[in-house]
């Protein structure tokens, strides 16, 4: 194995691919930092080729009979084998090169955005450690490997959010995201010990075999199923962990882009997706995962409905399409999920760096602000905000519509009406909110144009030189351009992605059912409409810039406040964990553990004061105790 | 009663009486007395031994007053070890010497 | 006739004898050891040792018996009482005795005479086959000075050493400024 991995085009792409990042990681943190220019060439070299290595692997292994796998010894603990290596199939394929691209576009432009950072150095050494991580996650073979860079993940993530460390709100924020996550991740564990102690291994293939149904019992595939998606629930920001999210829009830009947009949170529906078999083998836990992506994508619309903060926005979209993802992939529909995953990586992430470049020229996340100061005079990034922003809300023959039509066929086939009606309230609300901050920037109610102005805002402060600036915004142009492009054409590989995904064998997938024809038509009129309210109150000209529910005060609270979640958290935080769990541990520590060594102590000082009358210093004592002890020896003798 | 054993109880009781003497006497001149006691307890011994074991009656007796010597000696020395003791602590109560007291 | 006649054979005086001798040891045994008062612990204590010098006639030897009544009685009873005057106890205040005191004496003595009488009576004494008859003081002075004087000679350097010993220990007491 060892001397042939050179020889192996497969595996020398994907360990090339995989490794790279961390090497480059591994260099800047530990030689090239206070050199910020060869670290970003450093990082930006290994991520090309991991691109490179990607998508030679997607496009050579496109007609993929079996999928391959290569695995060296690890864990072996008596019946336990656990691997480590690669898994190449056609999904961690596919999210290989979603996630090399992404990386590799959101580096590039971020030598434009994080220029003159005094963190750059920094900055991209957490690229790398993220982009390794995310790729070694995507074709990890057993679910161990795969938590445990996943865990790589969530690291990479607090350390891109903390990025501006010195600001509170961002170290916050980081640590927010961290203990969120990790309490999803709890669950995620249990899950996976449950899986391995009954089942035996946690390899992938295995899990989604049907050997599953024969080793583990319904109610056991049920609960291991529900804990492991508490993983989704804490990375995806599902139902009840949402409100990480749109704190970890404290990091940078192309950070809030990248990770929390398209390829982190998105690891969770992915998660999703790898196991798919094996959730399927449980209908009770598809139920609750739809519950819970309904409840996930209507709560985070409305909260995006009121909030002032282009970033915001996007975060709370993003918690909603993942909750949509989520709806798709537990209705039954593999490939609908995987597809809006590949097209929602694509303009969102586009969404955040055009936001990006407008929060970087006017050094505010407001987006009254930014429409005040004449956002609207950059074209390039209006120009693909609004089409990503199209995209998002299911416009016609952009990619999103047609991976939502995708979701939309799959929530139809199901029994219950009423997640088809939630998706499609989910559709209009998603063209609403993405339209208020369309037409909020494009046609703002007064110009003021001032340029350059100095107000604070969420991005560090850099020195704007001319001909730097021109150069710069051609760098992060780029990028946005390419993702542009990407959004129009990738909907018109629906078929050809289908066959890919699932050509070969049976995912549990059900394609069939009935085409309903009248679904497309319902789905694009609601999604024109929500535009066309968007276009009443806050487009055409005279409008008063007021939402229909910003005026009504209660709700417009209450969906502000994320719904007092994060009210619910700190009292929950304050009153059972501080109170009763942090309080019983103090006071054992204090009294039991501490009181226990002082105990001993002053037992041992007690003892020596108790027995300290025997060093009287009388003569007569001394005497009787050698009498007494010498008389009864020569009793003991004697007798 | 004209045996051994009436002689060494007589021994035993008077030496338990003179052990009694040195725990529990507080002035030294009254544990010198106590331990003249304990002396005299172990020459009836000997003179015992020496009336019903022993092949010569010769050596108890030299024996016996040889351990007379001695006592009259030790005496001679604990009085003068209590007058150094009493011009030191002005007292000859032994409890008052608990200078190695722990 | 008979029982005055019975009164006053030897055997039965012999013992009668005996008995008041040993009572009186132990009388002047409990004496010399419970009174507080020191005087009446000296006192005690000659008529103890005049009980033991009788015990010794009892055992064989008035020899040793007068020995003792010259030595003990005469010589060591009369220094106490010499350092009892020159130390002048008599006007210092006795303390009352602790019970607690007392009582674990009392108990320790009781455990030493109980070990020494469990000794006692439980080993086989037994008497050398072979015993000599002659318990004169002739041959006792004979002995003394011929087959034992190493002891005489010992006896006499150890008197030799405590006298010595004595003067030092006093002397050197007298010249330190007190």
């Amino acid at each position: 194995m060892t001397s042939s991995w050179f020889q192996d085009p497969t595996l020398l792409a994907a360990m090339l691919g995989a490794l790279l990042p961390f090497v480059s990681f591994v260099l800047i943190i530990v030689f090239t930092r206070p050199y910020p220019k060869l670290s970003a060439a450093i990082s930006v070299a290994s991520i090309s080729v991991s691109v490179v290595c990607a998508i030679f692997l997607l496009s050579s292994h496109w007609h993929l009979e079996q999928p391959i796998q290569y695995a060296g010894k690890w864990l072996i603990s008596g019946e336990m084998y656990i691997p480590f290596g690669f898994l190449l199939d056609e999904l961690s394929l596919l999210m290989l090169t979603i996630v090399a691209v992404i990386s590799f576009l959101v580096q590039v432009y971020s030598l434009g955005y994080m220029a003159g950072d005094p963190g750059f150095a920094r900055y991209y050494a957490f690229q790398s450690l993220f982009a390794w991580a995310m790729m070694t996650m995507s074709i990890a073979p057993t679910m161990l490997q795969f938590y445990i860079f996943w865990e790589l993940v969530g690291l990479a993530s607090y350390l891109l959010i903390g990025f501006y460390y010195e600001k509170f709100s961002a170290s916050e924020a980081g640590k927010k995201a961290f203990v969120m996550t990790r309490a999803g991740d709890i669950a995620f564990f249990l899950g996976l010990l449950l899986v391995l102690l009954n089942f035996g291994n946690l390899n992938v293939l295995d899990m989604n075999s049907v050997d599953v149904t024969a080793r583990m019992s319904p109610g056991l595939i049920t609960l291991s199923a529900l804990l492991v998606f508490g993983g989704v629930i804490g990375k995806s920001a599902q139902f009840p962990l949402i409100t990480w999210l749109p704190d970890a829009m404290e990091g940078p830009t192309p950070v809030s882009a990248l990770l929390h947009s398209a390829t982190m949170v998105a690891a969770g529906v992915y998660m999703f997706a790898r196991i798919f078999p094996f959730y399927s083998k449980s209908a009770s836990a598809m139920a609750v995962f739809l519950a819970i992506g309904t409840i996930t994508m209507l709560l985070a619309s409305t909260m995006a409905i009121v909030t002032r903060d282009i970033k915001q926005v996007w975060a709370y979209s993003t918690v909603s399409q993942l909750g949509f993802m989520v709806m798709g992939l537990a209705a039954g529909s593999y490939f609908a999920g995987v597809f809006h995953l590949t097209t929602h990586a694509g303009f969102k992430a586009l969404l955040f760096l055009c936001s990006g470049v407008l929060i970087h020229e006017y050094e505010t996340n407001d987006m009254f602000e930014i429409g005040k100061h004449g956002g609207r005079g950059l074209k390039i990034p209006m120009v693909c905000m609004t089409l990503a922003a199209a995209a998002l809300s299911g416009i016609p023959f952009l990619s999103g519509y047609f991976s939502k039509e995708a979701i939309m066929g799959a929530l139809a086939n199901l029994h219950n009406p009423i997640w088809l009606v939630g998706g499609l309230l989910g559709a209009f609300l998603t063209a609403y909110y993405s339209f208020r901050l369309i037409f909020i920037i494009l046609f703002p109610s007064k110009i003021e144009e001032v340029h350059h102005t100095e107000h604070g805002g969420h991005s560090a402060g850099h020195g704007h030189d001319a001909h730097h600036h021109a150069g710069l915004y051609w760098v992060m142009a780029w990028p946005l351009i390419i993702l542009a492009t990407v959004t129009v054409v990738l909907g018109f590989f629906q078929a050809p992605l289908e066959n890919f995904l699932l050509g070969h064998h049976g995912v549990a997938e059900g394609h069939g059912g009935g085409h309903h024809a009248w679904l497309p038509w319902v789905a694009v009129g609601l999604a024109v409409s929500g535009v066309g309210l968007a276009w009443l109150e806050f487009g055409r000209k005279g409008a008063s810039q007021v939402g229909f529910v910003e005026r009504i005060e209660p709700v417009r609270t209450l969906f502000a406040e994320r719904w007092y979640m994060d009210h619910f958290y700190r009292l929950f935080l304050d009153y059972v964990i501080y109170g009763i769990f942090s309080n019983l541990f103090t006071r054992n520590d204090r009294r039991v553990i501490d009181g226990g060594i002082d105990g001993i102590c002053r037992a041992t000082v007690g003892g020596g004061w108790v027995l300290s009358f025997l060093q009287s210093g009388m003569l007569q004592y001394n005497l009787m105790v050698m009498f007494a002890v010498l008389a009864l020896v020569a009793l003991y003798f004697f007798f | 009663m004209n045996s051994l054993y009436t002689y060494l109880f007589i021994a035993a009781l008077l030496f338990s009486l003179g052990i009694f003497g040195v725990f529990q006497r507080r002035s030294l001149i009254g544990m010198l007395i106590a331990i003249e006691l304990m002396l005299n307890a172990a020459s009836i011994n000997f003179m015992a031994f020496n009336r019903f074991l022993a092949p010569d009656p010769i050596v108890g007796q030299i024996y016996t007053l040889f351990i007379m010597g001695i006592a009259a000696a030790e005496a001679a020395i604990a009085l003068s070890i209590i007058v150094a003791v009493f011009r030191r602590l002005r007292s000859i109560n032994i409890e008052r010497a608990q200078e190695l007291r722990g | 006739m008979n029982s005055v006649q019975s009164l006053i054979q030897p055997q039965f005086l012999a013992q009668v004898g005996f008995v008041g001798i040993v009572a009186l040891t132990f009388a002047g045994a409990l004496i010399a050891v419970f009174p507080r008062n020191i005087l009446y612990n000296v006192l005690g204590l000659i008529v103890c040792l005049t009980g033991v010098a009788g015990i010794f006639v009892y055992l064989g030897s008035p020899f040793v018996a007068l020995m003792e009544l010259l030595i003990y009685v005469g010589a060591i009873c009369i220094s106490i009482i010499f350092a009892i005057m020159l130390s002048r106890p008599l006007h210092l205040s006795l303390p009352k005795r602790r019970l607690p005191k007392v009582g674990l004496a009392m108990g320790v003595g009781a455990v030493v005479f109980i070990a020494l009488s469990t000794i006692i009576f439980r080993t086989a004494w037994e008497p050398a086959l072979v015993r000599s008859d002659d318990w004169s003081v002739t041959t006792l002075g004979k002995y003394l000075l011929t087959r034992y004087d190493l002891v005489f000679e010992a006896i006499s350097l150890v008197l030799l050493v405590a006298i010595l010993g004595a003067i030092v220990i006093s002397g050197y007491a007298r010249r330190s400024p007190s």
